[in-house]
């Protein structure tokens, strides 16, 4: 498996600010790779990096083997969040002017349902459709390395779910993917993950290997508003998941102690903690 | 209509845009005390839904059970804080709105900063302030009257992880405070959260209830597999592919995984996609 | 490169105000030059009184225009024809020798061309310059343009206050607070029209320290003026709003609707030089009245009785455009009719709508 994306090392400074601090970050052919962060962990810093919008103060960067450069650009598909699409063009139009922008002549005709809308202006078109256009137009020049940012925020679980296979298509083509998100749905869907918090690398792994053995104490109680004051007021993150209440990182006896004081009845019980859970450990746990 | 209970909603609720029919015969209720989400993507009909809740939009059908205005809060998607305001003007801007009486909006103020956490920016322009932190802002403006009915659209889109733990937690505390809660959402994992949920799909609803009365309610099994199974409708869930078998027969090469919301709406979907094409 | 071109042509296609703008402001400045921008007035109003009214008016040049002629009145009445703006000159004949021409020098480019004629006609008395002594320009502009800097804050200004709203998503905001649309509007118009006002006094200041410009009649007339202006320009300001969607697409309507109004208003090219094809568009134009207004109260004194018809088709214009763009406004600001008092509202469905 060769690496079309390398971070080695690489830091970014901005004056005082060290916005990425000696992070390795790799991108093979056939896989999905997802950056997580929370805002101003460096995520958006990294991604220009690799990118080539910014030079590194330290460390390196490599695409496809060599410093970034128009030349790298080529071979590389984004999609923003934005989804960098003209609203006051069509679909085709759209297309057009990709490929005359890559000097690509052979784009794959498009399929399907986007076919049939090929004619329509991009502003009329529901955010999954847009999507999906968006995403058909990084892939026209056939590039080796997709990099997203949230590329499925917004749409419904099917919409997703045919994204996804969009997305996994073109790994199993050979193409890398590194997806940039906030949030779970996505990040579940990657096979690697890597977890920024303050410039650095906070975890790396599966997602199992990422939350680990991070835990909560999940709290069921017929008084749950009283139990919520109760830790709320102990300065304990709680949050209301159904009827019952979760305090992830926490151990029983922190939480037991103010819901006695409050006389509050409830039953205590250990269970993993979520993927956001883990992640606001995680991120709490670097900022000290 | 046992308003005096605190519960709010909507019964057979149609709204159109010009000639398109935005919501079609959707019921949705919201209880006191407790967190009603609604669940659907872009162009489902949650924010008309919202809207119709709050009254800034004309039902074309059905009624909308809702407080006065001034016990409303409502916090749009966007979300809607004044960018060229500071947090304290925007708070203060709010409160005079509700007639809040110039002690309590003092009090109330540095309430909600403190449990937003937004205390430091006090004096920072709104269109300055994260993602996350301008949702925050949001919510406390909303929350400054105390209201009755809390109304939430995609409060979490875009935002933070870290931050989004905090909205739920001033979400929650404003549940367990008294209000009711609806909340839209594109995340089934938000929803999950939920006393009840409601999925819409083009308009229409699709799924209803507790999240367990909404998983017990799909027929059949959900399978996974490394390759696409056939024959079955299909879909795509991290590296592997996962399948629906709705007389719940076991699919050769598969082994069957515990159904969450996300496989329920997206069976459901399908489901519809099916009949319809049919 | 060509990529680039390409797209650029096809946007700009389809950008429906940006081709009005490019296409129309050419073809208005055409119209502007071909048959309006011109200084030289061929017919001038005149009135002739005194006994000898009817033997005179027969003589008079061509240029000069006999539209009443009156033998009951005597100078002081001829002065009063020209300061309420009936006729540019006022010929008074005399029994005893006491003839005179007087001519209304507010109108600078009507009487500059009447004493251009009377030169050459020795026999006639010389004309005198009422109002406007030295016929200086900036005496006649500087009240026209106070109505110029009007429509700018009200209208320009109006429009991007209420289109940013819109454009930041906070205007869906404003609809659930318990806000009237009219608390709305007039929370939001107020400061603009405060703005406008302390603009005027500071004009008018400038005008009268720096410039000499007089201001001989009454300021009540003059507020009155301003204020009906006020309302158009405003309530164009709101209606703009509601037909933008960004900013950008405010200031392009509004300055469409601006240009037309300085070339077309009578501030710069006088009406009466101007073909009559396209004379009757400056009747359209707030501003054609709210000059007359201006220039008739600071520079001659002109009484409230003599300028009822513009300020009257002010408050016409004022209450049309006001009523229409509140209308609007309050479509996008409260559609389902909200105001209760009760603890509960059930709001049924109106069925097909």
């Amino acid at each position: 498996m060769s690496d079309l994306a390398v971070a080695h090392g690489a830091s970014r400074r901005f004056g005082d600010l060290l916005a990425v601090d000696d992070v390795h970050l790799r991108v093979g052919a056939g896989e999905v790779v997802g950056l997580i962060g929370a805002n101003g962990s460096g995520k958006t810093t990294l991604i220009r990096l690799l990118l080539g919008l910014l030079p590194p103060t330290a460390g390196q960067v490599r695409l496809f083997g060599e410093p970034p450069s128009r030349h790298t650009r080529a071979r590389l598909g984004y999609v923003p969040q934005s989804l960098g699409l003209y609203d006051d063009l069509t679909v085709a139009e759209n297309l057009a002017f990709s490929a005359g922008a890559f000097g690509v002549h052979d784009t794959a005709a498009l399929q399907g349902d986007l076919a049939a809308v090929r004619d329509v202006l991009v502003h009329e078109l529901p955010l999954g459709l847009r999507r999906r256009v968006a995403f058909a137009i990084a892939l026209g020049h056939h590039p080796d390395l997709l990099v997203l940012d949230e590329p499925t925020s917004g749409v419904d679980p099917l919409q997703r779910a045919r994204l996804w296979e969009t997305i996994r298509a073109s790994a199993e083509d050979g193409a890398g993917v590194l997806v940039s998100t906030h949030h779970m749905s996505e990040a579940e869907q990657c096979d690697r993950l890597l977890v920024l918090a303050n410039g650095r690398v906070a975890a790396e792994g599966t997602m199992d290997e990422v939350v680990g053995g991070t835990r909560a104490v999940e709290v069921r109680t017929g008084r749950w508003e009283e139990a919520f004051t109760a830790l709320d007021a102990a300065g304990l993150p709680v949050s209301l998941v159904g009827k019952a209440l979760r305090v992830p990182g926490a151990d029983r006896e922190a939480v037991g102690r103010p819901l006695a004081g409050a006389g509050v009845d409830a039953d205590l019980g250990i269970v993993p903690a979520s993927f956001e859970e883990a992640f606001v450990v995680l991120a709490a746990g670097r900022a000290a | 209509m046992s308003a005096a209970a605190g519960r709010w909603g909507v019964d057979g609720l149609g709204v159109r845009y010009g000639g398109r029919a935005a919501l079609d015969d959707v019921t949705f209720e919201v209880a006191a005390r407790s967190v009603a989400a609604v669940v659907g993507g872009d162009g489902a009909g949650k924010t008309s839904l919202l809207r119709a809740l709050a009254g800034t939009v004309r039902p074309s059908a059905g009624t909308v059970r809702r407080p006065d205005d001034r016990r409303i809060g409502y916090v749009s998607a966007g979300p809607g804080v004044w960018a060229d305001l500071t947090v304290e003007e925007n708070l203060d801007f709010a409160g005079r709105a509700y007639g809040l009486g110039a002690g309590r909006l003092r009090s109330r103020t540095a309430e909600l900063l403190e449990r937003t956490g937004l205390g430091e920016a006090r004096g920072r322009l709104a269109g300055r302030l994260s993602g996350g932190m301008r949702q925050k802002l949001a919510l406390a403006m909303a929350l400054l009257h105390e209201p009755a009915l809390l109304i939430l659209d995609e409060p979490t889109t875009g935002v933070d992880p870290v931050s989004r733990v905090e909205l739920w937690r001033l979400v929650a505390g404003a549940a367990a405070g008294g209000a009711a809660v609806a909340l839209a959402t594109t995340y089934l994992d938000e929803a999950e959260r939920a006393a009840t949920v409601l999925v819409l799909d083009q308009g229409r609803a699709l799924l209803a209830g507790t999240p367990d009365e909404v998983l017990a309610a799909v027929p059949g099994r959900v399978v996974e597999a490394e390759a696409r199974p056939q024959g079955v409708p299909a879909w795509r869930r991290g590296a592997r592919w996962r399948a629906w078998s709705p007389d719940g027969s076991p699919l050769p090469g598969t082994t069957e995984v515990a159904m969450d919301l996300e496989d329920a709406v997206v069976v459901a979907q399908l489901a519809r996609e099916q009949r319809s094409a049919a | 490169m060509w990529a680039m071109a390409m797209k650029e042509l096809r946007q700009m296609r389809r950008d429906r105000r940006t081709l009005a703008m490019m296409i129309l402001l050419p073809v208005l400045l055409l119209v502007v030059f071909g048959y309006a921008a011109s200084f030289d007035v061929d017919r001038v109003r005149t009135v002739v009184v005194g006994p000898l009214a009817q033997e005179v008016a027969g003589g008079l040049p061509d240029r000069l225009q006999v539209v009443e002629t009156r033998a009951d009145l005597g100078r002081e009445g001829a002065v009063e024809a020209l300061r309420d703006g009936e006729a540019v000159v006022a010929v008074v004949t005399g029994a005893n020798g006491d003839a005179a021409i007087l001519v209304d020098g507010a109108d600078l480019f009507s009487a500059r061309s009447v004493v251009t004629e009377l030169r050459g006609r020795p026999e006639l008395p010389a004309p005198e310059i009422l109002f406007n002594p030295g016929l200086d320009t900036s005496t006649i502009m500087v009240p026209g343009l106070m109505g110029v800097v009007l429509v700018f804050v009200g209208t320009i200004a109006t429009a991007l206050g209420v289109v940013r709203e819109r454009q930041s998503g906070t205007l869906e905001q404003l609809a659930v607070m318990p806000f009237r649309p009219r608390d709305v509007l007039l929370g939001k118009l107020l400061p603009y029209l405060g703005v406008a006002a302390v603009d005027l006094v500071v004009i008018v200041a400038a005008g009268m320290l720096l410039f000499d410009v007089p201001f001989v009649g009454s300021p009540l007339v003059f507020a009155l003026g301003a204020v009906a202006f006020l309302f158009v320009t405003v309530g164009a300001g709101v209606l703009i709003s509601t037909v933008s969607e960004t900013q950008g697409q405010a200031i392009q309507l509004a300055m469409m609707i601006m240009l037309p109004q300085i070339l077309l208003s009578g501030l710069i090219f006088p009406l009466q030089a101007m073909a009559a094809g396209v004379r009757w568009i400056g009747y359209l134009l707030p501003l054609t009245y709210f000059v007359q207004v201006a220039r008739g109260v600071m520079v001659k004194g002109t009484p409230i009785d003599a300028l009822l018809l513009p300020l009257g088709m002010l408050a016409v214009l004022g209450l049309a455009v006001l009523g229409l763009s509140i209308a609007r406004f309050r479509r996008d600001l409260a559609p389902a009719g909200r105001r209760h008092r009760h603890d509960e509202v059930a709001t049924v469905g109106a069925g097909a709508r």
